[in-house]
């Protein structure tokens, strides 16, 4: 039988021709240089208008002396020089990314499973989404006295604050996804079989995935958001408390660091969310080749 | 015993204008006949298809499955929708085997069947790919495919190749023609497209514009097995002609218009 032939050449589909990362990676870099120009031209700009002359009354300071304030801060000896933060970076990009990593585990583990049964089942929609619906607009920034009442000035706090921030978006967007799928994929599942604890996990949770992920990614933000503002009141240390302190201190070189330093660990965790979408939505990527 | 019996049956969806699609329609389907529900989209054909395939609740009268009241959906009818509904994020060959998969079907012995019918569809090929780097016509050949691999005794085909450009739609036909040959299973085939209805089928059932009745039933006795060849001969076209002025008088205007 030769059905096969006649559609084969009109569609160029051919199960050989996956394979276009190679491709892919040329492409990224020249993305990359592209995206670098404008970031490396505003900081000739700003050396230059701070050489010879202050900026903003020399509140603000150049690019080389943040330069020269993050690497004390990062290789500089503890408890040495002018910078009480010396030698300290590294502990500080730790103590933040550990929150962020505990609270955003807490939010996916409550908050995936949760937006699963609100979208699947309408009895706990009924029962639970009308609560999250009343405590969603109170901003985890009114959250922080309540945090500190019951928690103290303690990691605990800011793990509760940034799970709050994640647990938002995922909870949101995944029963988006549960809600909305296809229905024919279910009725398809159901003609072929499939129990309904298989149709919950074989159907509702991979067509829910793509939404699953848009959520992760707005709930990355809302963390480092959350850890920022955590640390600045509720507890003694990290990224945020650094930022807070720093500027109490006049150190604007170390507020600016500390500024690049949260900018860089949101891109690089975006990233890797990024990367593990790539992998874990492949099948919806491969039509790309066509 | 007629494989499906349907007597008056009717259905109302609720609301605050009740929507009636069925109005007491009554068919049998003999074991083995290939029968066509040939009517324009919105009169009511494939909710008649969802109350047989299970999706569906009926409001009054009987639908028998081999002398059973139908139940819930399962792999005794296998449903072939118009969009192919594959699950997107399993490859031809796990969406093929999805069905045995979930009745508990040993691996060697589901391995060996979904090979099989990937090649009776032409597909052999193409097991490792995703239905997103597949042609419309190739992804409803794998949704036939899955629906085989459970020999299903009846094939319940929703416009199957409704959304197919022409030239896809006659291989499709085609194909369908010569599975149907060879495994002799019932099926009732819902399509809006008067060719493919004679071509394909025992028997056309034309139904009338909402509430849905059925029409009229003509027998195709144009011999098998037929092939595209057949849409030209004058048996073939005297055919159309008869069904034409049918649904003309069941769909004034609008029947014409949708062809």
């Amino acid at each position: 039988m030769t059905h096969g032939a006649h559609e084969a050449v009109t569609t160029s589909a051919r199960p050989s021709a996956y394979g276009l990362a190679a491709f892919r990676g040329g492409l990224h870099l020249r993305k990359l240089a592209a995206g670098a120009v404008l970031p490396l031209l505003v900081i000739l700009l700003w050396q230059l208008a701070g050489t010879g002359g202050s900026l903003f009354g020399g509140v603000l300071p150049t690019p080389d002396r943040v330069a020269s304030a993050w690497y004390t801060w990062a290789f500089g000896n503890r408890g040495m020089g002018m910078n009480p933060y010396s030698g300290s970076w590294f502990d500080s990009v730790v103590f933040s990314t550990t929150r962020v990593l505990q609270g955003f585990a807490v939010a996916l583990l409550v908050g995936i499973p949760t937006g699963i049964m609100i979208g699947w089942n309408r009895l706990v929609a009924g029962a639970v989404d009308p609560a999250l619906q009343m405590l969603r607009p109170i901003p985890i920034t009114a959250w922080l006295p309540f945090a500190i009442a019951v928690f103290g000035i303690s990691s605990i706090g800011a793990v509760f604050l940034i799970a709050l921030g994640v647990f938002y978006p995922v909870v949101i967007n995944t029963t988006q996804g549960a809600r909305h799928v296809e229905r024919n994929l279910v009725r398809a599942a159901q003609m072929m079989g499939a129990s309904r604890l298989d149709i919950l996990l074989r159907v509702v949770i991979p067509a829910s995935l793509p939404s699953i992920f848009t959520g992760v990614r707005i709930g990355l933000g809302t963390g480092w958001t959350a850890v920022i503002v955590a640390e600045m009141i509720a507890v003694k240390s990290g990224l945020g408390y650094v930022l807070w302190d720093a500027y109490y201190l006049g150190r604007m070189d170390v507020v600016i660091a500390d500024m690049a330093t949260i900018g860089i660990m949101g891109l690089l965790s975006d990233q890797l969310i990024l990367m593990i979408e790539r992998y874990a939505l492949s099948w919806r990527l491969v039509n790309s080749n066509r | 015993m007629a494989r499906i019996e349907i007597s008056s049956l009717a259905k109302v969806y609720p609301g605050p204008k009740p929507v009636n699609a069925l109005d007491h329609v009554s068919l049998d389907v003999a074991e083995g006949e290939f029968i066509a529900l040939l009517g324009p989209s919105g009169c009511g054909k494939s909710t008649l298809l969802n109350i047989l395939a299970g999706f569906e609740s009926k409001t009054e009268g009987e639908v028998r499955f081999d002398g059973q009241p139908v139940g819930k959906a399962g792999p005794d009818r296998g449903v072939v929708f118009q969009e192919a509904a594959l699950f997107p994020w399993l490859t031809v060959f796990d969406n093929v085997t999805f069905g045995p998969r979930m009745q508990g079907v040993a691996k060697p012995v589901y391995e060996k069947i979904a090979h099989d019918m990937l090649a009776l569809v032409g597909l052999k090929d193409f097991a490792q790919a995703y239905p997103s780097q597949l042609s419309g016509g190739m992804r409803q050949r794998v949704g036939i495919a899955r629906v085989l691999v459970m020999k299903p005794r009846a094939l319940l085909m929703d416009e199957p190749f409704g959304a197919l450009d022409a030239q896809t739609r006659l291989s499709m036909q085609e194909l369908l023609l010569e599975v149907w040959q060879r495994l002799k299973t019932t099926v009732v085939f819902v399509t809006h497209d008067i060719d493919e209805a004679v071509l394909l089928a025992d028997r056309v059932c034309i139904m009338s514009a909402r509430p849905a009745r059925i029409a009229r039933q003509i027998a195709i006795d144009l011999p098998r097995p037929r092939s595209i060849d057949d849409l030209t001969t004058p048996a073939f076209i005297r055919y159309k002609a008869e069904i034409m002025q049918v649904m003309r008088d069941a769909h004034p205007a609008k029947a014409i218009a949708a062809e």
